[in-house]
């Protein structure tokens, strides 16, 4: 009987302590912040009010120089676009994107930063778009 | 005392379990045969899904029986609280579906007479089991208004069964289908006040009421099949001379993938409701819609804030015409 009892609290122990291991960091979003440095766009896509693209070719990234140059097509209403990111592993972008935008101040283009998974490097990006 | 102790723990331990494990198995109850009517009955259900519009039918299926030693039916009747426009009719056919799935039609009665709110169909051939279809084209008397039904047969011993049907809103959308757009002053002024299409000998008469222009362009490649507003930047309208008048600035939204039920006519489980365009918001969007395809829309905003509808392309031909449906939502 004792054998038992003690399998019992053996068990009740270890997902006592599993239920109060301490958590990974979070950052103020929710999102996990890991190890990586990674920091960077990968591919970016402009679409319309219909949801599909409005570019008129593969938007080019430099990483470098934290450029993002897309080229849309005649007529795209710049006013209501959704801007879509792919980034680094981990990263996230900031201000967060929660619906259509306004990109139609081609003089002033507008800029998003990427943070790395680690939350340590921040980096501007600036996408400039123009007309076909 | 301790071992006493610890065997009496275990053992509420087990019989607890047993007790959750047993009553978890307990036998469900059991299905009954239900008892089989005895006396005349009905059931009705709607087979027409979405809005409720104003020309188009809303279909019901009725169906009755009654034993065999009781007789057979007489007649059946729908009365509608407000009578149904021209083309309402009860079926004089009794339909079964066969083993390919094919609803086969068996002559019951008499073709329907419609006669004030009600519509009904005479029996005569001996039978005691039937289920009609009621087609309901709603009148433009019962737009924004409720609509019920109440669903009738008698048979040959005298009893009569009924059964409720509705209320069922009647939407505020108008809706106009397939009508042909043309490029270059060719049917290609449309009014969605009169939800028509004029042309450039007909325009004239009619220029304060022209919301959008269509257009095709083979070049730019992104132009093609276009609604324009006649307000619209002149590069949106190339190679148009608008005639007197003809200046609103309608609001447009192009959208892809709404192929709305009743405009498509295809197997899409896809409504339009008053709900949509009481909510849409166009006020930020452009005048124009440019490179438009085959089963894409646009949502429209007229520049009075009378209207706003929904345009749908159920085709388009690169020789610079097109196929369009219409809802229309009034806001006023």
């Amino acid at each position: 009987m004792d054998k038992y009892l003690k399998i019992l609290f053996s068990f009740l122990m270890v997902v006592a302590f599993a239920a109060c291991s301490k958590d990974a960091p979070i950052d103020e979003d929710g999102l996990l912040v890991t190890a990586r440095a990674e920091c960077f766009v990968s591919n970016f896509e402009l679409l319309g009010t219909d949801f599909v693209t409005v570019r008129s070719k593969t938007a080019v990234i430099d990483t470098t120089a934290q450029t993002i140059n897309v080229e849309v097509l005649f007529g795209t209403d710049l006013k209501n676009v959704y801007p879509q990111f792919s980034l680094a592993t981990d990263c996230k972008l900031e201000p967060k994107i929660v619906g259509k935008m306004d990109f139609s101040d081609i003089a002033n283009p507008k800029t998003f930063t990427v943070v790395s998974g680690n939350r340590q490097i921040r980096k501007p990006y600036k996408v400039i778009v123009k007309y076909q | 005392m301790r071992h006493k102790f610890q065997f009496l723990n275990y053992s509420i331990f087990l019989v607890s379990f047993s007790f959750i494990i047993f009553t978890s198995c307990k036998k469900e109850e059991g299905y009954a045969i239900p008892d089989p009517a005895t006396q005349l009955s009905n059931d009705c259900i709607k087979r027409t899904l979405g809005p409720n519009i104003v020309s188009l039918p809303i279909e019901f299926a009725y169906a009755m029986a009654l034993p065999k030693s009781k007789g057979k039916i007489v007649s059946a009747q729908v009365e509608a609280s407000i009578a149904g426009a021209t083309g309402t009719y009860l079926e004089n056919n009794s339909y079964y579906t066969n083993a390919s799935g094919v609803d086969v039609p068996v002559r019951v009665g008499s073709p329907s007479v419609n006669k004030d709110n009600l519509t009904s169909v005479a029996f005569n051939v001996d039978t005691n089991a039937a289920t009609l279809r009621y087609f309901y084209v709603v009148p433009e008397e019962a737009r924004g208004k409720a609509v019920s039904f109440t669903f009738s047969a008698s048979s040959s011993d005298g009893a009569t069964v009924s059964y409720k049907m509705g209320p069922y809103t009647i939407s505020k959308m108008d809706i106009k289908r397939t009508f042909r757009v043309s490029n270059n002053n060719d049917s290609s002024y449309i009014s969605i006040a009169d939800m028509a299409v004029y042309n450039k000998n007909t325009v004239a008469a009619n220029a304060g009421k022209i919301d959008l222009i269509y257009l095709y362009r083979a070049t730019p490649a992104a132009f093609t099949h276009a609604f324009v507003s006649p307000a619209a930047d002149a590069q949106y309208l190339p190679g148009i001379t608008l005639p007197a008048g003809v200046n609103r600035n309608t609001k447009i939204r192009k959208v892809f993938n709404l192929q709305d039920f009743n405009l498509a006519r295809i197997n899409v489980g896809v409504f339009i409701d008053d709900q949509d365009f009481q909510e849409i918001n166009l006020s930020d969007e452009p005048n124009y819609a440019i490179g438009l395809k085959a089963e894409a829309g646009t949502w429209v905003e007229t520049a009075d804030g009378k209207y706003r509808a929904y345009i749908f392309l159920n085709s388009v031909n690169n020789n610079g015409s097109a196929v369009i449906s219409m809802l229309r939502y009034p806001l006023q």
